[in-house]
């Protein structure tokens, strides 16, 4: 772990108040750093003591904000996390009855993952983009650290918890293990071998073949030692075939002959080397007495080693092949105080420690230091949620009282709600957070309706979201912000759009009164092309279906079919629904059908229209009058405000003289065909 | 790791979530590249690939893409299409519209932009002037027709982007999709479900007013047209995908009612393409992670039938048994925004940031 990053605030304020630096957590992993203090809007207004006020107005206050940093602006890592939420969201449909091998695939896809990404942040850390980009490059050799270490620690844990070889031995996994982590001394082995005989002659000849046998590679070493110029002679022949004879373990053979084989290998070596076989060869003897496990050339063959962990699987090939991995632990111990011995003065890393965790089965440790990687917690997500759904670990969870489900449940819900409030990564948060229950669900609807909502598209796809986990208040929540954008914008027809999609009738019918308002007052009918495909939709709201049908009205006015204009207006009329503010401009609309040349009123419906002058216009302007003698200095209140607002005395009155007209006139002509019948 | 119904299917993550995906235009071979915009990240860019030998040993996958060159664009990409074999026009969600040019090599080919427009797509109030979202791009010949968030339809010509030939008040609500039917009738279809026919030569006052709306299962909600195509070989047949997963077919020698209506996806369709050259196919990507192959049964239909100006799509209810339904990509669980096929190949773009390439479709 790296030491915090140290903060320095240099305005004038801060070094007069004697660098009183306070810093508060913001929302999005960030902090607000301020000198003197820390101020949120809630504070305006309040008094300050007279000595702060004085402190504050002499110089300008800086507030730096300073975000977490995160690996994931790289952009290669964007993959990783896209990839893993895949393996993530198969392993959430796999069920713990499921078999080990799945467990184990889907661990080793999750290891392949960070793998190739490991891959192409050191092919892109070559390349002169970025190279030339400062920042990109600190943080791609982060990264690297970061998911390298990751890496090292996860496939040990495949080894040891996941694959389930409880019973089995482990040493030749160990061994690959730690040959895939420190691979310089087989690519120097590598070029011995295609040295050939030359390769005796090199200075690092001997050294390399020590460290090839600590790391277990017997094979090698013997292939490297038949190229010796001496490799004919009697010293070497020996060893060759020792390193050849060397018993294997192979699945299924009979664990008590292989002991006993081996141990019989094991004599025989000691023998050999005491009766001095090798000691012509001094180098080559110090060789077989690693190989049969000599503490001192093994105590001198430490002391070359980058890390404890190092050599142990190669020791353990030498001295106890058959380790299970219950014997792990002790071996651990031993292993590392014998470590300590032979380097006093070195200081424990953290991944040195979180291995030694995983080998002497310290897990709750381990799980611990997991989550303090500079990842985001990637890695302790994915391995807690990995453990989880495996299973193995639910007696070792129980006895060392790990709540493993709740464990789980806070960490893909932090690492969720991380996801989905940073870089735009909220399609891949939300699968996190859909699997941790209830509180999960609830993080879904915070965040998705605080999500910005930049372009309508945007906008769709969280709708669309929130759809498929029934979040109706989310997609209600998204849709009103775009009614009242757009209405803010004056984009009537798409805020009536939005708030039909929002089915609240409240944000409807304030839209909808805005346009009848507007036509009341203007004569002018905004949003005609949305009015008209409403359709069905429009029973939202009772105002939404007034407008409907009264545009219905409007438009077979305008082609001047006016019988069932006429029809639909008594309708309108008789519906209840309408607003009391278009009560004047609905009366109006039936002067000109009224008075026209040929009738197109009934005498009922005549009377009709009477009824609701009566009933609903004259209260109106008795009412309109009161509260315009009552605030006589605010006119702007009165329900009356259009243009025929002046004359409607006088419009009512040539109403009523319309409507006793046509009334005469129908009277005659509905008599007269009565009569004739 | 990514469920796939056919074993055909490779998947590449690319690090950017996918808007669109055009494979460049070949007349004689298979094309090998393909360029692919992104949208909602940081820097948005469109990027050019080649598909190439994999350099790792693999037996597996003999061929990945590999990004040869990159455009750098102001915001999201919204809609590319290729005017001519090395021409992409390009819409942006910033409102503008771009030309950019490939430039095919032997070793490295080369993607540059050539033009940018003014802005096209705008909101314009008392108080509010800002530029609108570019929300879809058509092209025929050298005219490329854009629509936008602001229900302008704007016409240009590929040659010269400053200066717009028409531009038509579509629509007053967004608009979500736009086709050319041949060089002068353009369709644009808008979030309630609305295609509206315009003419790329009449000017504002002199459009005809044609406009049909959709059939939708819910009559309580609008089922809007996400995407539209018409048919490769008989242009007078349009598709069109909606927001609740059917497809609506028109003949558009008669606009009153829908061909056929089908019910498809359970979520919006987001992409809807014929094989351009064998339109016995018909590609269908969704919302939900998608994609459907839908192939005319040949052997279905009667010779009585066979006339020249036939086709299954046509044919209301019994579309669906002249029709059948593959699934080419299945459980993606995330998006997939837009597909394209030349050849044999298939590829799509998605929100999980992985282009899929299917072959032998």
């Amino acid at each position: 772990m790296s030491d915090p990053p140290v903060f320095e605030l240099g305005d004038k304020l801060a070094t007069r108040c004697g660098n009183t630096l306070s810093g508060t957590f913001l929302p999005n992993n960030k902090m607000a750093l301020s000198a003197y203090r820390h101020k949120n809007t809630d504070a305006f207004g309040k008094p300050e003591e007279p000595e702060a006020i004085r402190a504050i107005s002499e110089d300008p206050v800086l507030i730096y904000i300073a975000e977490e940093t995160s690996l994931y602006g790289e952009p290669l890592l964007r993959s990783l996390l896209a990839e893993a939420n895949t393996t993530f969201t198969t392993l959430q449909k796999l069920d713990q009855k499921a078999a080990k091998a799945e467990f184990v695939n889907i661990s080793q896809a999750y290891r392949s993952i960070v793998r190739a990404c490991l891959e192409k942040l050191e092919l892109a850390k070559a390349t002169p983009e970025v190279l030339m980009d400062e920042q990109r490059l600190h943080c791609t050799s982060d990264a690297i650290t970061t998911f390298y270490a990751i890496e090292c620690l996860w496939q040990l844990f495949e080894i040891l918890y996941i694959q389930g070889l409880q019973k089995q031995i482990i040493v030749p996994q160990l061994l690959d293990w730690t040959r895939f982590h420190f691979p310089l001394t087989e690519g120097r082995a590598t070029d011995l071998l295609l040295m050939a005989e030359e390769a005796s002659d090199s200075d690092d000849y001997w050294s390399t073949l020590k460290t090839l046998i600590m790391l277990g590679e017997v094979g090698v070493t013997a292939a490297i030692l038949t190229q010796n110029r001496k490799a004919n002679r009697g010293p070497f022949e020996a060893a060759i075939n020792m390193l050849k004879a060397m018993p294997l373990y192979q699945h299924g053979y009979a664990m008590q002959k292989f002991c006993s084989q081996w141990e019989f290998w094991r004599a025989e070596g000691e023998r050999k080397i005491a009766a001095n076989m090798f000691a012509a060869e001094p180098e080559l003897e110090i060789l077989m007495e690693l190989v049969v496990g000599n503490t001192e050339k093994w105590d001198a063959g430490l002391a070359q080693s980058n890390d404890w962990y190092e050599f142990l699987p190669g020791y353990l090939l030498y001295t106890n092949p058959t380790c299970k991995p219950f014997e792990l632990r002790m071996v651990a111990t031993a292993w590392l105080n014998r470590w300590s011995r032979v380097k006093p003065d070195w200081e424990m890393k953290s991944m040195s420690r979180m291995i030694m965790q995983l080998m002497q089965h310290d897990l709750k440790m381990f799980l611990y230091e997991s989550q303090r990687l500079n990842d985001s917690h990637w890695f302790a997500t994915h391995l807690i949620d990995l453990i989880h759904h495996s299973g193995q670990l639910n007696a070792y969870c129980q006895q060392q009282k790990v709540d493993l489900p709740s464990l789980r449940q806070s960490m893909l819900l932090e690492f969720g709600s991380y996801l989905m409030t940073s870089l735009n990564l909220w399609q891949l948060g939300i699968d996190y957070l859909d699997s941790c229950g209830q509180e999960g669900y609830k993080a879904i609807e915070t965040i998705l309706s605080h999500i910005p909502l930049k372009s309508e598209r945007l906008s769709l796809k969280l709708i669309a979201l929130a759809k498929q986990r029934n979040l109706a208040d989310v997609e209600q929540t998204i849709c009103k912000v775009l009614a009242r954008r757009c209405y803010d914008e004056q984009r009537f027809s798409s805020a009536l759009e939005w708030a039909i999609r929002s089915k609240d009738p409240v944000l409807v019918n304030g839209i909808t009164d805005f346009i009848l308002k507007n036509y009341s007052e203007t004569g002018i009918m905004l949003c005609k092309d949305v009015i008209t495909y409403i359709g069905a939709r429009m029973f939202i709201s009772p105002r939404l279906v007034f407008l409907c049908k009264y545009f219905e009205f409007y438009e077979l006015y305008r082609k001047r079919d006016f019988l069932p204009a006429a029809e639909l207006l008594i309708n309108l009329l008789d519906s209840k629904i309408t607003p009391t503010y278009f009560w004047p401009s609905l009366l109006m609309d039936s002067l000109p059908l009224l008075e026209s040349k040929d009738p197109k009123l009934f005498s009922k419906e005549t009377i009709t229209i009477l009824r609701y002058l009566e009933l609903e216009l004259e209260p109106l302007i008795e009412r309109n009058k009161r509260e315009t003698a009552e605030f006589a200095f605010q006119t702007s209140k009165t329900v009356l405000r259009d243009y025929r607002v002046e004359n409607i005395e006088e419009l009512v009155r040539m109403l009523r003289y319309a409507c006793s007209r046509n009334l005469a006139r129908t009277f005659i002509i509905e008599g007269t065909a009565s009569s004739n019948k | 790791m990514t469920g796939t119904n056919a074993q055909n299917v490779t998947t590449y993550y690319i690090s950017e979530k996918v808007s669109q995906v055009r494979w460049l235009p070949e007349l004689q071979q298979q094309s090998d590249r393909f360029v692919t915009g992104s949208w909602d990240i940081a820097k948005n860019y469109v990027r050019l690939w080649r598909l190439q030998q994999n350099p790792y040993v693999n037996q597996n996958v003999p061929i990945v893409p590999c990004c040869h060159d990159k455009v750098s664009m102001e915001d999201d990409v919204t809609g590319m299409e290729f005017v001519d074999k090395n021409t992409l026009a390009v819409g942006c969600g910033d409102g503008h519209l771009s030309v950019l040019k490939v430039q095919r090599a032997v070793e490295k080919d080369q993607i540059q932009r050539k033009a940018r427009s003014e802005l096209l797509h705008y909101f314009k109030s008392a108080n509010t002037s800002r530029s609108a979202s570019c929300t879809g791009v058509a092209t025929f010949g050298t005219d490329i027709a854009t629509v936008g968030d602001d229900g302008r339809l704007n016409v240009v010509n590929a040659d010269n982007l400053q200066q717009v030939k028409r531009t038509i008040e579509a629509d007053s609500v967004s608009l979500f999709a736009v086709v050319y039917a041949n060089h002068q009738e353009i369709f644009t279809a808008n979030g309630m479900g609305v295609v509206r026919m315009f003419d790329a030569r009449a000017s504002n006052e002199a459009q005809p007013n044609i406009a049909f709306v959709v059939g939708c299962q819910d009559e309580k909600n609008f089922n809007g047209v996400s995407c539209m195509t018409t048919h490769p070989m008989q242009k007078h047949i349009l598709l069109c995908g909606s927001e609740e997963g059917s497809i609506s077919v028109y003949d558009l020698r008669n606009l009153r009612y829908p061909a056929s209506y089908l019910g498809a996806h359970n979520s919006r369709i987001t992409d809807i393409a014929f094989h351009p050259k064998d339109p016995t196919k018909l590609f269908t990507a969704a919302e939900s992670g998608e994609v459907w192959l839908w192939s005319e049964q040949k052997s279905l239909i009667n010779a009585s039938e066979e006339q020249e100006d036939y086709c299954a799509w046509l044919c209301g209810e019994r579309v669906s048994d002249l029709v059948k339904v593959k699934g080419v990509l299945s459980n993606v669980c995330k998006p997939i925004n837009s597909i394209d096929v030349h050849g044999m190949r298939l590829v799509c773009g998605s929100d999980a940031e992985i282009v899929f390439l299917a072959d032998n479709v």
